[in-house]
């Protein structure tokens, strides 16, 4: 895989997270100037836009190590056992059209968003995990930096935020 | 008898609209980003012998370091590097009697990030004697990191030591054992290693490597 194709998927999904951490703030927004008739913007779709960010967040992971060689550090695969379930929860729970999801979905998007949130603490301040970078694979230090801030855990906090406030929402829709 | 509830005479279609223009808008929003993406990144090739150098390594590899064990390595001769900063400038580590202080270097460690100001201004404190060499080796380059190319990095820096620039699988950085970055090595004159340590040090640090170098590791 040329350099040239990673920075256009790196670019590929550092747009997404913007447009995806726009939308997120958007609904809240919308949710307090609307009050709770705001639930019934998506009604139980959704919980199939949170399956497709958890699905886009899966498929840009493994493509990150498995195409584009990053090896995962410590943190990253802590988000990842959290993300990746969700991607079948989520699945599970759109075809069935469940409301109990939200049960079993925002407890492991809370947990993602709040290793996600250390991850990125961590590279703000590199001394919590140490004094040294090691060279293959530090959680300390950024893989990528688009935008002059963003990294991998920050999209994935972003997709932690966007699933959770999607749930929310479904679940304000099916009561 | 029972009676079926009719559903509304449009309801259906409406519904089935309101689906079709989700994957629309789904469809064609993706496809803006795409594009959007395509064209940031759509600038030249990079020349991707940026940040590399061609170093020759002569002698046996030292062991790789491991902290807060005993290094196994003291006393050993470390290999003889000859290669060049990032001018084409000849660099070399070789016993020809001084001793040396060699810090190694990655670009995209946010430790080496903070490392480097403070090294700097230890040396123009005048901290480093002139019976002592301090020698960097950019190693560990990689291009999709941030903070890339490292001679940027240390042009911006104002860094004055020498500087050898490692290769694509860090030949140097594997000779002398590094573990992490930054990663210092101590020498004396005949290239015989006297102590390594990884991680920030900072100017106590600093100092320690010094009277080390200049003990002979006596």
């Amino acid at each position: 895989m040329s350099a040239e194709t990673i920075l256009v998927f790196n670019n590929l999904f550092a747009i997404l997270t913007l447009v995806a951490l726009g939308g997120a703030i958007g609904l809240l927004v919308y949710r307090a100037v609307k009050g709770p008739e705001a639930a019934t913007l998506f009604g139980d779709k959704a919980i199939w836009l949170a399956f497709a960010v958890a699905l886009v967040a899966t498929v840009g992971s493994l493509l990150y190590s498995e195409a584009f060689h990053y090896v995962p550090c410590r943190l990253c695969w802590f988000q990842r056992i959290a993300m990746y379930p969700l991607t079948i929860v989520l699945l599970v729970g759109a075809i069935r059209r469940e409301a109990v999801v939200r049960f079993y979905g925002l407890p492991l998007a809370l947990i993602g968003l709040a290793i996600s949130i250390y991850h990125n603490f961590v590279q703000f301040f590199p001394s919590l995990e140490g004094g040294s970078c090691d060279p293959a694979v530090p959680c300390s230090a950024r893989s990528i930096e688009m935008f002059g801030f963003m990294d991998l855990p920050f999209m994935a906090g972003v997709g932690f935020i966007v699933i959770a406030v999607l749930l929310a929402f479904y679940t304000k829709a099916s009561e | 008898m029972t009676q079926t509830k009719k559903p509304k005479p449009g309801a259906k279609d409406a519904k089935s609209n309101s689906t079709i223009w989700w994957i629309v808008g789904g469809v064609v929003g993706l496809g803006l980003i795409v594009a959007l993406a395509m064209s940031i990144a759509g600038e030249e090739p990079v020349d991707a012998s940026i940040g590399y150098g061609e170093p020759t390594v002569t002698g046996d590899p030292l062991p790789v370091y491991a902290a807060g064990q005993e290094d196994v390595s003291v006393g050993l001769t470390a290999p003889t590097v000859e290669g060049a900063d990032w001018e084409g400038n000849p660099v070399t580590i070789e016993p020809d009697g001084t001793p040396k202080i060699l810090v190694f270097l990655a670009h995209w460690c946010p430790h080496c990030q903070a490392e480097v100001p403070v090294i700097q201004d230890w040396v123009n404190d005048g901290n480093l004697p002139d019976d002592v060499e301090l020698i960097s080796v950019a190693t560990s380059t990689d291009r999709l990191r941030p903070n890339w190319p490292p001679q940027t990095w240390l042009e911006e820096a104002g860094w004055t030591a020498p500087v050898i620039m490692d290769d694509q699988i860090g030949i140097v950085a594997g000779n002398y054992g590094m573990a992490g970055t930054p990663f210092y090595v101590v020498l004396d004159g005949d290239n015989t290693n006297l102590g390594r340590v990884s991680g920030e040090i900072g100017t106590a640090g600093l100092d320690q490597l010094v009277a080390l170098a200049q003990s002979g590791g006596g």
